[in-house]
């Protein structure tokens, strides 16, 4: 009974790491929080939606906002848009001839591409209350 | 590539229902049931807000 009370913190503490370090992997890399919990399928479905989201958007030429957004619009969307780990850092990487709002399809890469970001970060929040064993 | 609204709205409501399946629901029936159900509302409102809107267009 002792020991277990003395355990305990350390386990917490370690517990924390794990779950921040999920989080972290979850963010850079869509899935790999999951993976790093052994949650394979889990894993696997969010590297795909992330993904498919993310693609569709560069290929539909949306706009990939950078850190240097001067209205809160573009903040907000620099933000959700870095989201998507290292689909945004590829993409900012890549250009792909750079955006095209002047069609519609471009603006619907932008919404696409935004979406993706914001889908991770649930996902990477998903990864952290799996680790911190809140969520099955 | 290019994709007409619809089309974007099929592949946000299908990549958006399987996600939101999975991070909500645990047992694979109730994810398949949810996503199908996600799917059809993501459609369903979409549409009906169009309509909605269509006075305005005029």
């Amino acid at each position: 009974m002792a020991d277990a009370k003395q355990k305990k913190p350390e386990s917490s503490a370690g517990n924390a790491a794990r779950a921040w370090g999920a989080t972290v992997a979850g963010w850079l890399v869509p899935g790999l929080g999951h993976l790093m919990l052994r949650k394979w399928g889990r894993a696997a479905v969010y590297f795909l939606c992330v993904g498919i989201l993310a693609v569709a958007g560069l290929a539909l030429r949306g706009n990939i906002f950078s850190s240097h957004e001067s209205d809160a619009f573009g903040v907000l969307g620099f933000l959700a848009d870095l989201g998507a780990g290292i689909f945004y850092f590829v993409a900012r990487f890549i250009e792909n001839g750079g955006p095209d709002v002047s069609h519609a399809a471009g603006d619907y890469g932008t919404r696409l591409f935004a979406t993706a970001g914001v889908l991770n970060l649930l996902c990477a929040l998903d990864a952290h209350e799996i680790a911190r064993e809140r969520k099955a | 590539m290019n994709l007409s609204h619809f089309q974007t709205l099929l592949l946000l409501a299908f990549v958006i229902s399987v996600a939101f399946a999975f991070l909500s629901k645990r047992r694979m029936g109730d994810r398949g049931k949810y996503a199908v159900w996600a799917f059809l509302m993501f459609l369903l409102v979409a549409v009906a807000i169009g309509w909605l809107m269509y006075p305005l267009s005029r």
